[in-house]
């Protein structure tokens, strides 16, 4: 019985993304309590102007990073003095003067649908405190060691900055051209088991994968 | 306050500070350009704020895209309401047209007029019925939209309190409360938080009774808690995770609790969480001590404080956002990451580098050029420099594919000048120029006022050959390329030519000059040089390049060519120059047959075998490669012709101009010519022919 829902040859059909991802966001709440839950942000159908709860995305967000003391990401440029003689604020005691702390860096994270690919995508964002986007490079360096060996020596992952697909401004993305051979492969074992891979287990071994990359580890639990 | 044993220290509260996503700027970037144009007036934003989530980091008041008017162009739903972690705050944003106004706003002035609005909230009573309100804010900006680049300045009203409240106690909540009544309260505030309807209020009442049940209430509903409890606080949402202070949204709830229900002791209750949950560790409980206004009639409107700090500095804040708004960098690194693609998936030893930096000089910009051009910025090549004295013709476009119709109206543009637009258009990132300018040709005699004016063009030629990396030979003549082959030699640069039959097509690069070896001299075994340098177009001459323009046919002054030839042709010197410039050798590369290849990839090069000569045709729809060495009595290459240039400079090339034979002489080809004719061969009497040595192409 052809539901539309079933993985086929590594790939996913909008309908079977939209179940593996509530399957994957449920066991995640369930077992990966150090990390705050996906959540799923439907696409507004804009002919019809409602929620179509088909068709979204699983966002995880303000995810948070202490690093050590940096320098400023600011454009330094645009720093000028401005005139300050016009008649200042009163100096005002009751306001705590605060030490330079650890900088901040929070990230983004989107499990997005490929319509080209067929596959899930992992689009991620940094930024820091007062919202100034992270280069890649400051964000490599958030990475776990072994995160950033993986992403160097494997050939099957590849960060890209392209267009996030709905928010209209470039994000980093995993490119999905491998995704497909090595969702294969990870399937072997169901299929000599005599079993197809089912729906509600593609994401969570699509993540094993992917989320290593980017230093998000899954417990081993949610592989069950 | 007179006593002297335990003076209370003022209460000190730790500032807001903002963060405002990039989607905002982009949201509020296109709501200026196309709706507000030139319109400064003042915006009602939202901003959003919950309690500290974390130990270690405070939160901020933030500005999403959602914090601009209602955005039709949004597919998302918006998830501002009933959303925990974003209590919905009214601020308002004032942004202006030019850095100037942006400087000269008067901040004193907007900061009170704010201040004035949570006064009267709090007089009016509506800060009791919507109290967020006691945290309104204020922005200034100025949004540089042809940079992107966006300078703005928070500002968080608080309402000084004169004299300030006084610090009695602060202590952790947990500390305070008993541990039944901590667990009391956690639930409540844990119920308060889980409800759509409540979790974004970020102002309550906690009212803890005697047998420790916790109740959270609504400020509206003062009146009826009093009475009811054991311990009353006031709670808020907390942004501030330091263990010593509490935040500042304190500050304004104090004013209201003081103006309106005149109480000198505050026990408040900063409400912070960990995981989503609350955290009685985390959240601190204090009791403050404030001065009532006495005798007033009618409360007057206390000063207000709230310019953010940047870094400590009383400074505005900016970012640049080019990188994901300028649509030229967004082109670029879309160009970019194709090339990476096609390294990661196909050839990743390719040398990316190399090709954004080399720098091409095109001389000739037609049915040649323009190919060449569009290949190289294929290959993310950037910078490109035409030299063509030619105007763009009526018949040109069709074949010269840099070229459109509008460049041949009137009096025709010239295709250098044409050219370099053409790049610009297709890609804004490209560094390019056209240079108008005739390149002096052999065999053309020139009268002595016109010596001047051809030498200066020598010396632009020779000048721009040196500031090139790489020089493509696209001329229409055989004549037109003797002084650029010269001039490449002797600089030592690469030089790829293409040259047109009728219906068929050479491509060759010229090997290294014959100085390349080692310049000082010490190399003196020339004849091993020469071995190993491969030839250039006219090492194969046996006469010097003559003028082939005059007494032509008119058929034969055009160059007419099959249409499918240039862009082969022009494709193929493209990539022989990007084979050149990943192998290890450089022009030094000895060249490869593709008889003699492996039949696969070359160790040498990523891209496979790199031949000297490539000649085809569309007769046959054939290719071979053909390899050949320099020749000793080359007129363009040779160690005669380049030092003698060396030597002599301009008069050597005048000579050359004026008088052909001069090459034969110099070269020795003129002996060498008496010799073959005094050799008496026996040719056999057939109809064979040898083919003849002498291109005429």
């Amino acid at each position: 019985m052809n539901s539309g829902r079933e993985v086929i040859d590594g790939r996913l059909t909008v309908e079977g993304f939209s179940v593996a991802a509530r399957a994957f966001a449920d066991k995640w709440k369930t077992h990966n309590q150090s990390l705050p839950p996906w959540s799923w942000v439907p696409l507004i159908n804009r002919t019809l102007l409602l929620s179509n709860q088909e068709e979204g995305y699983l966002s995880l967000e303000n995810i948070l990073i202490l690093s050590s003391l940096e320098e400023s990401t600011e454009d330094e440029s645009l720093n000028v003095a401005t005139e300050c003689s016009e008649k200042e604020e009163p100096v005002d005691h009751t306001i705590l003067v605060q030490n330079q702390e650890n900088e901040a860096h929070y990230y983004d994270f989107h499990i997005v649908y490929s319509a080209s690919y067929k596959v899930p995508v992992l689009y991620f964002r940094g930024y820091c405190s007062g919202g100034q986007p992270l280069s890649l490079d400051v964000i490599k360096k958030d990475l776990p060691s072994c995160s950033v060996s993986l992403l160097l020596q494997s050939k099957w992952t590849f960060i890209t900055q392209e267009e996030h697909p709905y928010l209209n401004r470039p994000w980093f993305k995993l490119h999905p051209c491998g995704t497909e051979d090595w969702i294969k492969l990870l399937s072997q074992s169901s299929i000599s088991a005599g079993c197809q891979m089912p729906v509600e287990l593609y994401l969570v071994s699509w993540f094993s994968v992917v989320g290593q990359v980017v230093g998000l580890r899954i417990p081993l639990e949610m592989l069950n | 306050m007179s006593e002297k044993e335990t003076s209370p220290a003022i209460l000190q509260f730790a500032p807001l500070n903002s963060s405002v996503d990039e989607g905002f700027w982009h949201s509020f970037s296109s709501l200026k350009l196309d709706k507000l144009g030139i319109d400064d007036s003042p915006i009602s934003i939202t901003g959003f704020y919950g309690p500290c989530s974390h130990p270690q980091v405070s939160n901020h008041l933030t500005l999403l895209s959602e914090s601009l008017p209602l955005d039709e162009q949004s597919s998302i739903a918006s998830t501002s309401h009933g959303n925990r972690n974003k209590c919905p705050v009214p601020g308002i944003l004032y942004n202006t047209n030019t850095l100037e106004s942006f400087h000269k706003l008067d901040k004193q002035s907007l900061l009170k007029a704010e201040a004035n609005k949570i006064w009267d909230d709090i007089q009016s009573g509506k800060a009791l019925e919507d109290p967020a309100v006691l945290s309104r804010f204020l922005v200034i900006s100025f949004a540089d939209l042809k940079k992107w680049s966006f300078r703005y300045w928070f500002a968080f009203p608080a309402l000084v309190l004169d004299p300030p409240a006084s610090l009695v106690d602060l202590k952790p909540a947990s500390a305070y409360f008993s541990s039944e009544e901590a667990e009391s309260v956690s639930a409540a505030c844990n119920e308060w938080r889980h409800s759509d309807l409540t979790t974004d209020v970020p102002f309550f009442l906690v009212s803890v009774s005697s047998d420790s049940k916790t109740s959270i209430r609504h400020l509206k509903d003062w009146e009826a808690c009093q009475g009811d409890h054991h311990k009353l606080l006031f709670g808020f949402y907390d942004p501030c995770h330091l263990p010593n202070n509490p935040g500042w949204p304190l500050r304004n709830y104090l004013a209201l609790i003081r103006s309106r229900w005149n109480l000198e002791t505050v026990w408040f209750f900063c409400y912070r969480e960990s995981r989503g949950f609350a955290d009685l560790n985390l959240s601190l409980v204090g009791q403050a001590s404030v001065t009532l206004a006495s005798g007033e009639s009618a409360p007057t409107v206390p000063n207000s404080v709230g310019w953010e700090l940047n870094k400590g500095k009383r400074v505005p804040r900016s970012i640049s956002l080019a990188n994901s708004m300028d649509p030229t960098r967004l082109a670029v690194s879309a160009v970019d990451l194709n090339l990476k693609l096609m390294r990661w998936r196909a050839l990743p030893s390719l040398d990316l580098n190399v090709l954004s930096s080399v720098k091409c000089l095109l001389l000739g910009a037609g049915t040649l050029g323009c190919q060449v051009a569009r290949t190289l910025m294929g290959w993310g090549i950037r910078n490109i420099t035409f030299v063509d004295y030619g105007k763009v013709a009526m018949s040109n476009p069709v074949r010269q594919s840099l070229y459109t119709f509008e460049d041949c109206v009137g009096r025709g543009e010239f295709k250098a000048v044409a050219a370099v637009k053409s790049l610009k258009q297709i890609f804004p990132a490209m560094e390019s120029s056209g240079v108008v300018m005739a390149i002096p040709m052999p065999g053309h005699p020139i009268s002595s006022q016109e010596e001047d004016s051809i030498l200066a063009d020598c010396k632009r030629l020779s000048d721009l050959i040196e500031s090139h990396d790489a020089v493509f030979l696209l001329t229409d003549t055989r004549e037109s390329r003797w002084l650029p082959s010269l001039l490449c030699a002797n600089a030592n640069k690469i030089a790829i030519n293409a040259a047109l039959g009728f219906d068929s097509y050479m491509v060759m690069r010229h090997g290294a000059g014959p100085t390349s070896l080692s310049d000082d001299m010490q190399n003196l075994d020339m004849n091993k040089t020469n071995k190993q340098r491969l030839g250039c177009y006219f090492c194969n001459d046996v006469v010097a390049p003559q003028d082939s323009m005059t007494d032509r046919t008119l058929d034969q002054q055009c160059t007419v060519t099959r249409p499918g030839l240039a862009p082969i042709a022009g494709a193929l010197a493209v990539e022989l120059l990007v084979g050149v410039l990943q192998h290890p050798l450089g022009i030094n590369a000895k060249g490869d047959n593709s008889s003699l290849s492996n039949g696969g990839n070359n160790d040498d090069s990523p891209l496979g075998i790199l031949p000297h000569q490539i000649r085809g045709s569309v007769s046959q729809f054939s290719q071979i490669t053909l390899l050949g060495q320099a020749s000793n009595s080359c007129t363009a290459c040779s160690e005669t012709v380049i030092s003698e240039y060396r030597e002599r400079g301009n008069s050597f090339i005048l000579e050359a101009i004026n008088h052909p034979t001069y090459l034969e002489d110099l070269t020795g080809l003129t002996e060498l010519k008496k010799a073959a004719n005094s050799f008496n061969l026996d040719w056999e009497d057939d109809d064979t022919d040898d083919e003849d040595v002498a291109v005429d192409m």
